[in-house]
């Protein structure tokens, strides 16, 4: 791990708590493991928020945890005696019991921690390119994802417009799939949706969900024979320089042809300009 | 090939105060009558002609706008959808617009060139994809060196030299077209939950280096390499009560040397806590009138919805703590920070009342329209597509006593609003929303209608009713191509990125890898942002001065 100036010993400076509710891993990287019992991470999150600012909390609710005020209280201590603390969270976290509500918690105990010392909180992101999807998508329709365009402007709602619901809803007539293997991780119906509609596929492997669809177009591996930019959890963006030659086209060649050929067809959309009105 | 007649033209640049002239236009740029011999006529008789707008502060692309964007679906949802057509793409407006979106309402209200003030080197090529997904403007970005580590451990080790090569290099390796400094020596101390307030006192992790120091010594490198636009400054102790002795005081190591003040109403505060918190726009512009070497934007404050983006990283946690809203703190590495804050400006909070005077007061207090720009600090005061409100405040006197009714009583002597009845002429106007941005940005091109310069242009319906006047213009011209014409949208051109080269000692590199690769987290050869990257880069002159 890195060394630096204000701490020269690297990891040896550092502290590492995981917690998690089971053994996984990398509790071997880890200072100190915390089991938390499934399902109680909103419980434990608002205990700590109510720690730090010294608020009272009965036994039963800390028994609740499955974990000992004992251990609470060391990482409370720890906590405040940073320099600087960091939270990182994944799908634990926000696809359980709870929910956004448990990274909303999570996110507040990281703010409230600033009344004492330095402390940030990043989300864990998933396979790929996933947070270069997100960012571009914010800066072109102003929401990172469970955006719908189907009234020519984008409309944000998690839950309604997001992947999963669509599927399994039914309510496409066509998936166009890239960067992704939906048939590997979504629930059932939303894979069977995937199977009934002409599904297209670009990958360079061949995948769950290309095994499914109707079309798969083969392109090459971004990063190593495909040029482009990928965004690093931190959503600072890297150049990718393909060290290998491919004989297959980029993703991007193939869906600049796809959208070429459906401009060409006649458009859905009302033709005539429109007027710049008064903002609210 | 175009041709405007009978309009009056206010162009201020070549001191033109609304006389009637035609205006001629080719390949884009203004020309003579004779090489202007065929194609459309706009007869523009009893109009008003500008030249296109220049927004010398603004945050419109990059890691913290879009960080903002993501933090304020609700306000996505209220605001005005851009439907997308075959040429136009789709988009939202409001408070942190979305690219497309940000490219058609400025260029709707006049708007053709716009410069990004805040942009970290570490994600300067996400700011460039985003510029060049805004349409019709041309861009410039500006780039945050006050409290990159590198730097600073060069002014701690007194290598003022080898600093001046280092700012350079990441000039370039940006891909930017000037120098911003935030709160010089807070942000770096913030990593550490610190600030820096007193201009002589050593910041944090450091002996020698003082905010002081760090902006005159950045203001010196700027003037050595040449770059056109002077240090962009954002000072200590933004926002905070009694905070015009710091801007004083900064004003003070700066003498003698170009300096661009940004957003100066959020320095311009008297007293000594919220209670007690005064304008003190008059001993401000005092000082500012008599010192022809700077020049400033105003940061005006309208009521309303907005969202505050900043690389002052401790006011924000500040203003968190104030209003208990959202709060997004970003830590660029060893470079710079970035903090978000939902904010709304209510005439009935004392703080904001005053906030919301003292920004015109020194757009009013200031007498040299050449030095004081339009800006909102889009979209930390107001949103930009609210600027021709400000300038309808501007220009009548009876409307900001109107607007004065609905403030506090206990407002009375803490600002000087009511005692002035200063009213800006068109000319002025012109002068402060594109000749006078224009020629302190270095773009002699721009804010001008000169033959030869590039064809940007505004014509305006006469109305009484300056917001609506300045909000809907009847035509606006980009490099010669009409892009909006009674309020449609015609042509979505792609605009200009301008971007500067200072030379450095080619050394540089070898000089910085091992610093580097001890300190950041990416590999040194993916550091610099690619000239592929950058869509229509147009190279400004950057040449020392002798």
């Amino acid at each position: 791990m890195q060394k630096s100036r204000f701490l020269p010993r690297g990891r040896k400076d550092r502290t590492m708590v995981l917690v998690d509710i089971r053994e996984t891993k990398s509790v071997k990287a880890a200072d100190i493991f915390l089991q938390v019992r499934p399902g109680k991470d909103f419980e434990l999150l608002t205990i700590l928020r109510a720690m730090i600012k010294d608020q009272p909390i009965s036994d039963a609710e800390v028994a609740e945890t499955g974990v000992s005020i004992e251990a609470l209280q060391d990482l409370v201590a720890r906590m405040k005696a940073a320099k600087f603390g960091a939270m990182f969270f994944g799908m634990g976290l926000s696809m359980t019991r709870g929910k956004h509500m448990n990274s909303a918690a999570l996110l507040t105990l990281a703010a409230e921690m600033n009344a004492f010392t330095k402390f940030v909180a990043m989300p864990m992101r998933g396979h790929g390119n996933v947070t270069g999807a997100d960012v571009i998508m914010r800066w072109q329709t102003g929401y990172p994802f469970g955006i719908s365009f189907n009234r020519g402007y984008p409309r944000y709602n998690p839950g309604e417009f997001s992947t999963v619901d669509v599927l399994v809803r039914g309510d496409t007539d066509c998936v166009f799939v890239i960067g992704a293997d939906p048939g590997a991780t979504m629930p059932q119906p939303a894979i069977d949706h995937l199977a009934r509609v002409p599904t297209i596929v670009l990958d360079p492997h061949v995948t769950h969900t290309s095994r499914l669809a109707k079309v798969h177009i083969t392109t090459a591996p971004a990063g190593i024979s495909a040029p482009g930019t990928a965004y690093r959890m931190d959503e600072i963006p890297l150049p990718l320089r393909p060290a290998l030659k491919s004989s297959y086209p980029t993703d991007e060649e193939v869906t600049r042809r796809i959208k070429e050929a459906i401009q060409a067809k006649p458009d859905w959309m009302v033709e005539g300009p429109q007027r710049l009105e008064t903002q609210v | 090939m175009l041709r405007i007649t009978g309009g009056s033209v206010y162009d201020p640049a070549n001191s033109i105060n609304g006389e009637v002239r035609d205006l001629y236009i080719a390949d884009g740029k203004f020309v003579d009558k004779e090489s202007c011999d065929s194609g459309r006529v706009i007869d523009a008789t009893g109009m008003i002609i500008f030249p296109g707008g220049v927004d010398v502060h603004t945050h419109v692309a990059g890691g913290s706008i879009n960080f903002a964007r993501a933090m304020t679906p609700e306000d996505h949802r209220r605001t005005q959808a851009f439907i997308r057509t075959k040429t136009r793409r789709s988009g939202l407006g409001g408070m942190a617009p979305t690219t497309f979106a940000t490219g058609y309402l400025y260029a709707g209200m006049g708007y053709t060139t716009v410069n990004e003030a805040a942009v970290p080197v570490l994600s300067a090529r996400h700011t460039h994809e985003e510029l060049s997904d805004i349409p019709i403007v041309d861009k410039s970005s500006l780039v945050l060196m006050a409290n990159n580590e590198i730097f600073l451990d060069l002014l701690e080790e007194g290598e003022t030299e080898r600093a001046k090569q280092v700012i350079a290099w990441y000039l370039w390796a940006a891909k930017a077209y000037g120098i911003k400094a935030v709160n010089p020596g807070g942000v770096a101390a913030w990593k550490y939950g610190d600030n820096a307030s007193q201009l002589t006192e050593p910041v944090s992790g450091y002996k020698n280096v003082t905010p002081g120091n760090i902006v005159a010594q950045l203001a010196q490198i700027i003037d050595e390499l040449g770059i056109p636009h002077p240090i962009h400054l954002h000072c200590n102790n933004l926002g905070a009560p009694g905070n015009v002795s710091t801007t004083l005081e900064t004003m003070k190591h700066l003498e003698g040397r170009r300096a661009h003040f940004a957003h100066l109403q959020y320095h311009a505060y008297g007293g000594d806590d919220w209670g007690t918190m005064r304008s003190a726009s008059v001993e401000l512009a005092e000082y500012f009138n008599a010192h022809p070497n700077m020049t400033t934007d105003a940061g005006a404050v309208l009521f309303g919805d907005t969202v505050t983006i900043t690389a002052d990283g401790p006011w924000q946690h500040l203003l968190y703590k104030l209003t208990g809203r959202k709060w997004g703190n970003l830590d660029v590495e060893n470079e710079t920070g970035c903090g978000i804050v939902p904010y709304t400006y209510k005439p009935s909070n004392l703080v904001n009342a005053v906030q919301w005077a003292t920004g015109l007061e020194l757009l009013l207090l200031i007498d040299d329209p050449w030095r004081v720009f339009m800006s909102t600090d889009h979209p930390n005061g107001a949103c930009f597509w609210r600027y021709p409100e400000i300038l309808q405040l501007l220009m009548s006197a009876d409307f900001r006593k109107e607007c004065m009714a609905c403030l506090p009583a206990n407002i009375k002597n803490r600002i000087t609003l009511p005692e002035i009845d200063r009213e800006y002429t068109l000319y002025e106007l012109a002068t402060i929303i594109s000749a006078g941005p224009a020629r302190a940005l270095g773009l002699k091109q721009k804010g001008n209608l000169g033959v030869g310069a590039d064809a940007d242009v505004v014509i305006y319906n006469r109305n009484v009713n300056i917001a609506e006047m300045f909000g809907h213009p009847r035509y606006v011209i980009k490099s010669g191509e009409i892009v909006i014409e009674e309020g449609d949208i015609r042509e979505t051109p792609d605009g200009r990125e301008y971007i500067i080269k200072p030379s450095f000692d080619p050394g540089t590199d070898d000089f910085l890898q091992p610093l580097f690769e001890d300190r950041y987290c990416m590999s040194f050869e993916n550091y610099p942002v690619e000239m592929e990257r950058i869509e229509n880069p147009h190279l400004q002159d950057c040449k020392p001065q002798q």
